[in-house]
């Protein structure tokens, strides 16, 4: 600690600098006055004594400089001094300042925005206790490699009990329900089994977790804090009492903390509360559909929890037919919770990261230009004796100063930048909550600034040091150095570069987005209203109820005056993942061993396929024979049929494994759709119908000629009609829902495009400035070729052939180097190759027609003037 | 504004490098005293023998006090304000090393002019 009490000791000596040099100076002048005396008292006169006494001293002022040294703070003062210094020229020249310290300082600002959403995102530690020890567990089918299956409860609890790796394991599952009240409400929330919240390390702000009587049958509830706040208006008291759920009585048992923010994954959504997890038969019949989460034992690895879950899954292999071909796979949670949108926001970063190098090299530019000015300055300084090393260090800080301003204003606009931001992040952005600047985003942001202020500061910098190099005096009047020049072009060509990188990356982006938008779904989105009707099993008990209710629902929705169609369906289009199952032809089945066909399961009725505009390409839809005990008939994808029975599949036996084993008869082909989103390719679907197995809870969608929002009213009010304690929830229109799922990649899009036009636009101010810098240093030049009779035309060819020569440099370089961006950001393309000609024909095109305007105007300008006034005042 | 500074690898030192340390440390071993009184101090211990220059005695002084061996503090003599310097503690233990130090280069150089 020696060290920081010697630093804090020469940090006082620097605040208290005069009070130092007084007491330098009293102590001095009293020193000669002892020797004077001294020398008196030996008998000299005093002339001759205050003689001896000087010469002895010597030369007081070197003796000061030598015991100023000695104090320890000369670099601390040095550095004062050149801040001064450095104050004073940025004052005198506002124009450069302005521009340096606001373009650096929105590269900065950009960068810490951006870095703000990439660390909440992706970095920040998830807020659970010892997060980076959590862990996702899911099933993994070996046939299909088709990795994070859902996990079935009975293998969940195997797991749990055998896999040592795990000090806790829990199971979550999405649930919805009703809170009754005045105006019922539907919510939703998730179903856990026992210990979860103690598992992830939070604990419940009121009341306490379930007890194992309540495991057992399910009856409570913890409440999230927005939904204590909102419906019971935060009061203490809530907890112990009983709430009325979906017709049965519920305790409220806890209410969790405001910031608790549940691990939202998989098909978990939004949570509101919480519920016990009771395996009840019907749930085993489901077969997988649980989100298992670990916690790993201390000293525990990744590669060991896997390896073991592995050997437990092989366990369970052998013991269980129905878990053959079925291994085990473990992610880390983060990872789990962000890893889909790492591409997107990494390429973001990239794309910061290119512009922050663009606001580098501007400010550079600007600095080495406004440094040519003070070319003289340099050399009068370097002929009294100024070193080398003193000039670099004077020049470096005037640019830690702009530096300095910069970064200042650039993390003051962050946090705003962030708020600009945050209303078009993609609403499915895992963890939009944790993006906030604070102290590591402004550490690694001050980083940032540090490491490219030195950049553009020793650019700069080194310029500065060499200024007056030769002959200096003579030159500076209107000279051109070789050596000047050449940083200034090698700017221009390292400014090309990044600006046409950023701009291949944004056109990628466009091309891709256009693509995704261009898409032929399957199915046609407008005019379709949807929603979700859940019936309570108490009211609506048996599937007859459950037929007659949505045959007296979907009467009552096609009277509403505007609607064409109004069917059911077990999960819409970009609805999420439903059931899936492997099928196969009965009469020629897959060899064993070999990869089943995984098709998709939907329970539609006609009218859907109406409302939804899939085509029915071949056969007969459903219709009134599609009952409870009717024939199992069912309407098959143009892929699967393509696959089966590429002949012709209408007649077909379609053999399924779901519902035990079922061999419906295919009665039609109908159009494939992209049924997950748009980047999910189309795939084998069995359509079954939904009057042949009813179901309590459906997806309803309507088809209006008008606005599909503008029928939703006249839907609410039909449901009403019926059972006022219905909600209609999960309402939406289908035109809304296919933007929405659009909403990531237009995100990157635009804020790629953005980045792209803020780097045209400094490569345009970049280059424009150079080059008008260099065409007036060259006046007289050009003065003496126009004299001598050159044309024009053939000077301004000249220089911009130059220009172009650099800017071919930069395309060279740029091309390369978006070619590696591009290819680490293949997973965010849709339909278009990371080496697609045409976007990087179109940026290259940009970046060089905005580089030979900023080229010819000045030039251009310059010459206009006439060669003579040139040669004059040249 | 740059001032050139003279270097001071240039000066001829006055005494072996590091001894005025020592003899500074001694001299305060005593008491608090300001600088003149110092080089004075040195100027009768040592008989008369060895001078410390203002030029090598004040940078040796902010250099042991940058060390934190020795404090400056404000202080009177002759009716004038001005700095008195006393020995730390670690000047104390600085002075001891030194001292064992010395001894040991001195012993060692006896031993060279000594031998046959």
């Amino acid at each position: 600690m020696e060290w920081l009490r010697r630093e804090c000791r020469r940090l006082v000596l620097l605040v208290r600098r005069d009070g130092a040099e007084r007491a330098m100076r009293d102590e001095f002048d009293y020193h000669l006055t002892c020797e004077i005396e001294e020398h008196l008292r030996r008998g000299l006169t005093p002339d001759e004594a205050r003689r001896r006494a000087a010469i002895e001293f010597g030369n007081v002022e070197a003796m000061k400089e030598l015991a100023r040294d000695a104090r320890g703070t000369r670099p601390a003062e040095d550095l004062l001094r050149d801040l001064r210094y450095a104050a004073r020229v940025l004052r005198a020249n506002p124009g450069y300042t302005i521009a340096s310290v606001l373009t650096f300082a929105l590269g900065i600002g950009a960068a810490a925005a951006i870095f703000s959403v990439v660390y909440g995102v992706l970095l920040r530690p998830l807020p659970y206790g010892a997060p980076d020890r959590l862990a996702a567990v899911w099933e993994r089918n070996v046939l299909t490699s088709r990795d994070r299956n859902v996990v079935s409860i009975e293998n969940f609890e195997a797991w749990r009990d055998r896999a040592h790796s795990f000090a806790a394991m829990a199971a979550v599952v999405p649930t919805s329900f009703t809170i009754a009240g005045d105006t019922p409400e539907r919510a939703v929330g998730a179903e856990i089994t026992a210990g979860y919240f103690r598992m992830l390390g939070v604990a419940p702000a009121l009341g306490r977790e379930f007890d194992p009587a309540e495991e057992r049958h399910g009856l409570a509830i913890v409440l999230s804090d927005g939904l204590w706040r909102r419906r019971f208006g935060g009061d203490p008291g809530v907890v112990g009492r009983s709430l009325t759920i979906s017709g049965q009585r519920y305790l409220v048992v806890a209410v969790m903390p405001p910031w608790f923010d549940p691990p939202r994954f998989g098909w978990l959504g939004e949570q509101q509360a919480w519920f016990p997890f009771v395996g009840t038969s019907q749930k085993h019949a489901w077969g997988r559909f649980l989100l298992v989460i670990g916690r790993l034992r201390d000293g525990v690895t990744l590669a060991q929890a896997r390896a073991e879950m592995i050997a437990v899954a092989a366990g369970r292999e052998r013991e269980t037919p129905s878990n053959r071909n079925w291994s085990a796979v473990v992610f880390p949670l983060a990872e789990q919770i962000s890893g889909e949108a790492g591409p997107a926001l990494l390429a973001l970063l990239a794309a910061v990261a290119l512009l922050l190098g663009m606001a580098v090299t501007n400010v550079a530019m600007l600095t080495l230009s406004s440094m040519r000015r003070r070319d003289h300055e340099f050399a009068v300084r370097r002929a009294i004796g100024a070193s080398e090393g003193r000039l670099f260090r004077q020049v470096l800080s005037q640019s830690l100063l702009v530096a300095s301003m910069a970064t200042a204003i650039g993390l003051l606009a962050a946090p705003a930048a962030v708020r600009l931001l945050r209303p078009i992040l993609p609403p499915d952005l895992p963890r939009a909550a944790d993006i906030r600047v604070d102290a590591p985003v402004l550490a690694v942001s001050i980083l940032a600034a540090a490491l490219a202020a030195l950049v553009f500061g020793t650019v700069a910098a080194r310029r500065g040091a060499q200024g007056g190099g030769g002959s200096p005096l003579l030159h500076t009047a209107g000279g051109t150095r070789a050596s000047a020049r050449a940083s200034g072009m090698a700017l221009v060509t390292a400014e090309v570069a990044l600006a046409l990188a950023l701009a291949v990356l944004a056109t990628l982006m466009i091309r891709s987005l256009a693509g995704l938008k261009a898409l032929d779904l399957g199915f046609d989105p407008g005019g379709v209203a949807i929603a979700r009707v859940a019936l309570p099993g108490d009211a609506y008990p048996t599937p007859d109820t459950w037929v007659a209710f949505f045959d007296r629902f979907l009467d009552r929705a096609r009277a509403v005056p505007g609607v064409s169609a109004a069917g059911v369906i077990s999960t819409r289009p970009f609805g999420g993942q439903g059931p899936a199952t492997s099928v196969s032809d009965p009469l020629s089945p897959a060899p064993p061993g070999s990869a089943p066909i995984v098709a998709d399961v939907r329970y539609v009725d006609a009218a859907a396929l109406d409302a939804l505009r899939i085509p029915l390409l071949a056969g007969q839809a459903f219709d009134g024979r599609d009952r409870p005990g009717g024939p199992v008939r069912a309407l098959i994808s143009a892929d699967l049929a393509r696959l089966l029975w590429p002949g012709g599949a209408v007649g077909h036996r379609l053999s399924v494994a779901m519902h035990d084993g079922i061999t419906p008869e295919v009665i039609g082909v109908v159009g494939s759709v992209h049924l997950a989103d748009a980047r999910t390719p189309t795939g084998p679907v069995v359509y079954l119908a939904d009057g042949r197995f009813p179901s309590s809870m459906r997806d309803v969608v309507v088809r209006a000629d008008a606005a599909p929002a503008s029928i939703v009213p006249a839907l609410r009010s039909a449901l009403a009609g019926i059972d006022a304690t219905l909600p209609l929830y999960a309402v939406n229109t289908m035109p809304r829902v296919v933007d929405l799922s659009l909403a990531s990649d237009r995100f990157t899009t635009v804020m790629l495009s953005a980045f792209g036009a803020v780097s045209l636009l400094l490569v345009a101010v970049g280059v424009f400035g150079v080059f008008a810098e260099d065409v007036s240093r060259r006046r007289k030049e050009i003065g003496i070729r126009l004299a001598l009779g050159a044309r024009m035309s053939t000077v301004v060819r000249l220089i911009v052939a130059g220009a172009m020569r650099r800017a071919a440099a930069g395309v060279a370089i740029g091309a390369a180097a978006a070619l590696l961006f591009a290819r680490a950001m293949a997973a965010l393309l849709f339909g278009v190759a990371p080496f697609d000609l045409p976007s990087f024909a179109m940026a290259t095109a940009s970046v060089v027609a905005v580089a030979l305007v900023a080229t010819v105007i000045p030039t251009v300008q310059a010459i206009r003037r006439s060669p003579l006034s040139a040669l004059r005042e040249g | 504004m740059i001032v050139e500074r003279p270097n001071m690898r240039e000066r001829k030192p006055d005494l072996l490098q590091g001894t005025l340390d020592l003899l500074i440390l001694k001299a305060l071993a005593a008491g608090p005293l300001h600088g003149w009184a110092i080089s004075r101090r040195i100027q009768q211990m040592s008989r008369e023998t060895l001078t410390a220059t203002q030029g090598s005695l004040y940078p040796a002084l902010y250099r042991l006090e940058d060390r934190g061996w020795v404090s400056g503090a404000e202080g009177e003599a002759g009716g004038r304000r001005i700095r008195i310097y006393r020995l730390t503690a670690a000047g104390r233990r600085q002075l001891a090393d030194e001292i064992e130090s010395w001894r040991v280069f001195a012993a060692a150089i006896n031993h060279v002019i000594t031998a046959p």
